[in-house]
C-alpha cells in the first residue's frame, strides 16, 4: 500500500472537520440541558436534572409536544395514504400529464415558506381554519405529500410492469391488483414517507406562526416563543431530548436495516 | 371591499397594537407586588362610591360586558382591575376576551354586522382611523368623565384608560458604572461602546435621535415634519447601526437584557420593570426621557351589550384604585391624574404617568404618524440593514 | 423516455364501468386536487393580492424600483445564499469525495453523520447557535476563560453568525446529490489518468472534477434555491440587520399590515427561485435534482 498523498490526507481531514462542525454544535444543547444555572451557560458546580423537572412538570410544554405528537400522526396518516395513492396512479398513468401531476405535488418543497404560509393564513382565514388542529394538519399534510409521493415512487422504481399486467390478466380488479401487489412492492416507500410526514409536521414551525394564535401550541411554537421570550435551560432539554430520540430512532433504524 | 380585506384589510398601523398585545405577555406573577387584596379592593370601591349610577333598567338588560384585549396576562389584570369589581357592583359579569382587537379586526365585526365586542383596548391613532370610517361611537361624556382624564387625551371616538412610556435603558455594569446623561450620550458610541437595542419598527425611535441631536423636546415632532429633520434622525440611526440589535418584540427586548446581548437600550417601561425585578441589582435601571403613549377604550356600533353599558364599564375604569392596580400588575400608568397620589411610594418612579415623569416626556404623536409613519419605516429599516 | 401504456383488457374495464386509466386517475385526483385548492390557490391569492391591494395596479411593484431597503434586501438575500451556497459546495465536496474514494472503514459512520442533523430541526440548531455564539455564549466564555480574547466577539447578530448556522443546515442537502453523482462515477478514468503519470491531484483536477460537475451544479442548485428562502436562521441569528427577503415580507405584514407589498415581495421572491430553477434547467437534470431525489 503506497502512503497516503498529502491530497488524499486533506481531503480526508477536511471531510472530518466538515462532519464534526455538523454534529457538535448540536450536542452543546446537552451541557446546556444539566446546567445549575437558571440562565444559559454550562454547568458551574454541578450537574443539575432541574431544566427536565421543568419541562415534565410544565403543562404547557407537556400539552405543546402531545398536540405537536397528534398532529404529527394526524399528518402521517394523510398524508401516507393520499401521497400513496397518488404515487400509484402515476406510476401506472405514467404519462406527461401524470408528471406534471408529480411537479405539481413536488411544489412545496420549492416555494419559500414564508410565501405559502401567507397563502394558507389568506385562505385558511376565509375558510375559518385559523388556530384549529384540522388546519394544521390540512398545511402540514400538504407540505409532507411530497416527500411521500418521491419516497413512494421511488420505492416502485423496482417495480416490474409485468406482475400487476399479469394479475389484471387473471381476473383481478384494479384495487384488488393494487393492494394485492404494487402496495406491498411500495412498502419501504410508504413506510419512509411516513416517517417524513411525521418529522416534517412535528418540525414544522413558519405555518404554525402564521396559522394558529393560543389554541394551537406546538412543540416548535413553544421553542420559538421561548427563544425569543424567556430563553431559559428548558428549551436546551427540550432540544436534547430531541436529539437523543432521534439518535435512538436512527440507530434503532439501521439496526432493523442490517 | 372585498370579503378578504374585511379580516386582514390593510389598515394603517399608526400606533401600537403591538404595545398592547406584549402587555398581555408580561408574566403577571413576576410582576404581582403581592398587594393586591380582592376583599379591600372591593370594599375600597364601594367607598369610592360608584355603585348608584350603575343601577338603570337599560343597564341591567345587558347580560354581559366583553371587554378586549391583547390577551395573556392582561386579562388577569383586566379582571383584576375592573372586571371583577364591575360585576360585583352592577351584576354584570364582565368576560375579557385576549384575542387582540386590532382595527382592521374591529371594522371586520362591524361590517359584518356581528359585533361581539363592547369594549376595546386600541389605540389613539386607532381612534382617529376606526372614527373616520364610521364603526365605533362617539364617546357619551355626559356618562364618561372627561375631567378624570388629562386634557388632550379624551377623543370623541375614544378616551384614554392607561399611558405607557418609551425609555432610555442601561446596564451599567456595562457601561462601567456610568448612566447616560441623555440622548446625545446614548448614541455616542465613543462614550458609551456596546451594543444598544431599538424596535424593528420605527414607532417611538424618532424621537430620541432627535432629542440626540440637541432639538428640544417640544420641538421634536416639528423637526421631524421637515424633510430634512427627518433625514436628520435617520441618518443618527446610520452612523451606529453596527452597534445596534433591534428588538421585534416586547419580550426581545428584554431578553437582550438579560442575555447582556446589549448595554443600552430603547425599550417600554413594562419591560424595563420587568428587568428591573429580574436583573441582578444594579445591572439595570432605565429613565422616563423619551415619549409618553396612551391606551384608548373604543366601543363598536351596534355593541352587544349596548352603548349605555359600554360607557358606564368605561367610567368605572376610570376611578383611581383600579387604574393603580392595573399599574401595579402590568407597569401601566393610571389614565386619571387623580390617581397619582393613590399610587405607592415605591412604585412612584416608574409610573409613565405621573406628573414627574410627565414632566421629562413628550407625547407620541399619532398625527405625525398617520402621516409619516410608512416613509419613515422605509427609510429607517433602509438605515439599519447592511 | 417514451410512456408505456398498459392496456388491460377492455371487455373487463366495460364490466366494472371505469377503465383502468380512469381507475389511476381517480388514485392520483384526491392529493392533486388537494394540493391545487388548498395549495397552488392560495399562492394564486396571494398573487392577486399583490396587485389589488391597497388600490388595483402596478403600485405595489414599483416599490421595487423605488425603495432602498426592498434592494439592499433582496441584494442580501442573494448574498448570504450565494456565500452559504459557495461554503456548501466547498465542505460537501470533502465529505463526498471522502465518503466515496476515502475506502476506509468509516463511510458507514460517516454516512449517518451526515444523515443525523438532517432529523433535527432547524429551530432547534438555530438555538445551538445560539447557545455557542452569544455574547456570553459557550464560544466567547471559553475563549475569555482560555485568556485568548478579553472582550467577547460579536459571532451573532450579524451575518457571519447567519452564513454560518445557514451552512451547518444546508450541508447535507449539497452532499446527498453529489454523492448521488460519485456514486455512479467510474474510476478507471482517474486509474488511467494516474497510470499516464498524473498527481493525484492532477488526476483529481483534470479528470474527477469534471466529471462530478452534474452532482455539484444539482447541489448548488438546491442550496441557493433553498437559501433564498430562509426565515428562521436570519429572523433568529441576524439580530434584525441580517434582513433577508423572507423576513421583509413577514415584517411588512406584522408590523405595518402592508399585505400589498408583502405580497409583491412574496411574489418576486417566487420568481426569482422559478428563474433561477429554469436558468439552472439547462446544466442540471431537474427531474433527478428534485423529481426523483431520494
Amino acid at each position: 500500500m503506497k502512503r497516503p498523498s498529502f491530497f488524499r490526507i486533506f481531503m480526508n481531514t477536511g471531510a472530518w472537520l466538515v462532519l464534526a462542525f455538523l454534529i457538535l454544535p448540536m450536542l452543546v444543547v446537552i451541557p446546556v440541558s444539566l446546567t445549575d444555572t437558571s440562565y444559559l451557560a454550562m454547568p458551574k458546580e454541578a450537574l443539575s436534572l432541574r431544566h427536565y423537572e421543568n419541562y415534565f412538570s410544565d403543562a404547557r410544554w407537556l400539552d405543546a409536544t402531545w398536540q405537536s405528537f397528534y398532529i404529527g400522526v394526524l399528518t402521517a396518516l394523510s398524508a401516507t395514504v393520499l401521497g400513496t395513492v397518488f404515487s400509484i396512479g402515476c406510476w401506472f398513468l405514467s404519462s406527461r400529464a401524470s408528471t406534471i401531476a408529480r411537479w405539481v405535488l413536488i411544489t412545496p418543497i420549492l416555494v419559500p415558506p414564508v410565501v405559502q404560509s401567507l397563502g394558507f393564513y389568506r385562505f385558511w382565514v376565509q375558510l375559518g381554519l385559523i388556530d384549529t388542529v384540522t388546519g394544521v394538519v390540512l398545511a402540514h399534510t400538504l407540505l409532507a405529500l411530497p416527500y411521500v409521493s418521491i419516497s413512494v415512487f421511488a420505492a416502485l422504481a423496482n417495480l416490474d410492469r409485468k406482475i400487476p399486467q399479469a394479475a389484471r390478466s387473471l381476473g383481478a380488479s384494479v384495487p384488488q391488483t393494487v393492494w394485492a401487489v404494487v402496495v406491498p412492492a411500495a412498502r419501504p416507500g410508504i413506510l419512509t414517507g411516513a416517517v417524513f410526514a411525521f418529522i416534517v409536521s412535528f418540525d414544522e414551525i413558519v405555518g404554525v406562526l402564521f396559522i394558529t394564535v393560543r389554541k394551537v401550541q406546538t412543540l416548535p411554537k413553544m421553542i420559538w416563543q421561548g427563544i425569543q421570550d424567556n430563553i431559559d435551560p428548558t428549551i436546551a432539554a427540550v432540544a436534547t431530548l430531541l436529539v437523543l430520540a432521534t439518535l435512538v430512532l436512527m440507530l434503532a433504524g439501521s439496526l432493523r436495516k442490517t | 371591499m372585498t370579503d378578504r380585506s374585511r379580516f386582514t384589510g390593510p389598515m394603517p398601523a399608526t400606533d401600537d397594537d403591538e404595545f398592547r398585545r406584549d402587555l398581555g405577555e408580561i408574566a403577571l406573577e413576576k410582576f404581582r407586588s403581592g398587594r393586591i387584596d380582592r376583599r379591600g379592593f372591593l370594599t375600597a370601591l364601594a367607598a369610592i362610591g360608584v355603585a348608584p349610577a350603575l343601577g338603570n333598567k337599560a343597564f341591567a338588560a345587558a347580560s354581559e360586558i366583553i371587554v378586549c384585549n391583547w390577551g395573556g396576562a392582561a386579562i388577569d389584570a383586566v379582571m383584576a382591575a375592573w372586571g371583577t369589581a364591575f360585576e360585583a357592583e352592577s351584576g354584570i359579569p364582565v368576560v375579557v376576551d385576549g384575542s387582540g382587537p386590532s382595527a382592521g379586526k374591529i371594522r371586520a365585526q362591524v361590517e359584518a354586522g356581528a359585533v361581539v365586542w363592547d369594549v376595546c383596548d386600541s389605540g389613539a391613532g386607532s381612534s382617529l382611523i376606526l372614527r373616520d370610517q364610521g364603526v365605533t361611537q362617539e364617546i357619551d361624556y355626559s356618562i364618561v368623565d372627561k375631567s378624570k382624564v388629562l386634557e388632550g387625551f379624551a377623543f370623541s371616538h375614544g378616551v384614554t384608560n392607561y399611558y405607557y412610556s418609551y425609555v432610555m435603558a442601561w446596564n451599567p455594569m456595562l457601561t462601567g458604572g456610568k448612566a447616560p446623561a441623555d440622548w446625545a450620550e446614548f448614541f455616542d458610541t465613543e462614550k458609551f461602546p456596546g451594543k444598544r437595542t431599538f424596535r424593528k419598527s420605527v414607532r417611538g425611535m424618532l424621537e430620541p435621535a432627535a432629542m440626540a441631536m440637541g432639538i428640544a423636546p417640544e420641538e421634536v415632532y416639528a423637526f421631524l415634519g421637515t424633510e430634512e429633520g427627518l433625514a436628520a434622525a435617520i441618518e443618527k440611526f446610520r452612523s451606529i447601526r453596527d452597534h445596534v440589535i433591534v428588538w421585534s418584540s416586547g419580550s426581545a427586548s428584554q431578553q437582550l437584557f438579560l442575555q447582556e446581548e446589549v448595554s443600552m437600550g430603547c425599550i417600554w417601561n413594562t419591560r424595563g420593570q420587568l428587568l428591573l425585578n429580574e436583573m441582578p441589582a444594579g445591572s439595570f435601571d432605565m429613565k422616563f426621557n423619551a415619549t409618553l403613549a396612551p391606551g384608548v377604550w373604543v366601543v363598536p356600533k351596534n355593541n352587544p351589550a349596548g352603548s349605555e353599558a359600554a360607557m358606564k364599564f368605561i367610567r368605572f375604569s376610570q376611578e383611581p384604585a383600579g387604574q393603580v392596580v392595573l399599574l401595579e400588575m402590568m407597569g401601566n400608568g393610571p389614565a386619571n391624574p387623580e390617581a397619582s397620589s393613590a399610587v405607592p411610594e415605591g412604585l412612584r418612579p416608574y409610573n409613565p404617568s405621573s406628573p414627574e415623569n410627565r414632566a421629562t416626556q413628550i407625547t407620541y404623536s399619532w398625527d405625525w404618524y398617520g402621516a409619516n409613519q410608512i416613509r419613515a419605516e422605509e427609510l429607517y429599516v433602509d438605515a439599519l440593514i447592511n | 423516455m417514451t410512456t408505456t401504456t398498459i392496456d388491460p383488457p377492455a371487455a373487463a374495464a366495460a364490466r366494472r364501468g371505469l377503465s383502468d386509466r380512469g381507475w389511476y386517475w381517480l388514485f392520483v385526483a384526491p392529493a392533486l386536487i388537494a394540493m391545487v385548492v388548498f395549495y397552488i390557490w392560495p399562492l394564486v391569492q396571494i398573487f392577486g393580492i399583490s396587485f389589488t391591494e391597497p388600490e388595483f395596479g402596478l403600485g405595489n411593484y414599483a416599490a421595487l424600483v423605488e425603495s432602498r431597503p426592498i434592494q439592499t434586501s433582496l441584494v442580501i438575500t442573494f448574498r448570504v445564499a450565494a456565500v452559504t451556497t459557495l461554503l456548501c459546495l466547498v465542505l460537501g465536496y470533502m465529505v463526498s469525495y471522502a465518503i466515496y474514494n476515502a475506502q476506509h472503514r468509516m463511510v458507514g459512520v460517516m454516512l449517518a453523520l451526515v444523515l443525523l442533523p438532517f432529523w433535527i430541526s432547524v429551530l432547534i440548531r438555530s438555538f445551538a447557535w445560539i447557545v455557542l455564539l452569544g455574547r456570553s455564549g459557550v464560544v466567547n466564555d471559553s475563549l475569555i476563560a482560555l485568556g485568548l480574547i478579553e472582550k467577547p466577539i460579536a459571532m451573532m447578530h450579524n451575518e457571519f453568525g447567519v452564513v454560518l448556522a445557514m451552512v451547518h443546515v444546508m450541508l447535507p442537502f449539497a452532499v446527498l446529490p453529489m454523492m448521488a453523482n460519485m456514486k455512479g462515477i467510474n474510476r478507471a478514468y482517474v486509474d488511467a489518468a494516474r497510470g499516464l503519470g498524473a498527481s493525484e491531484f492532477g488526476a483529481f483536477w483534470h479528470v474527477y472534477l469534471p466529471q462530478t460537475k452534474p452532482g455539484i451544479l444539482s447541489a448548488a442548485l438546491l442550496v441557493f434555491v433553498l437559501s433564498l428562502g430562509f426565515y428562521i436562521t436570519p429572523a433568529l441569528l441576524g439580530g434584525g440587520r441580517v434582513l433577508m427577503i423572507s423576513e421583509y415580507i413577514t415584517y411588512q405584514i406584522q408590523e405595518l399590515l402592508r399585505w400589498g407589498v408583502g405580497s409583491m415581495l412574496s411574489v418576486t421572491l417566487l420568481v426569482m427561485t422559478a428563474v433561477v430553477i429554469l436558468a439552472a434547467a439547462r446544466f442540471v437534470n431537474l427531474r433527478k435534482a428534485l423529481l426523483e431525489r431520494g
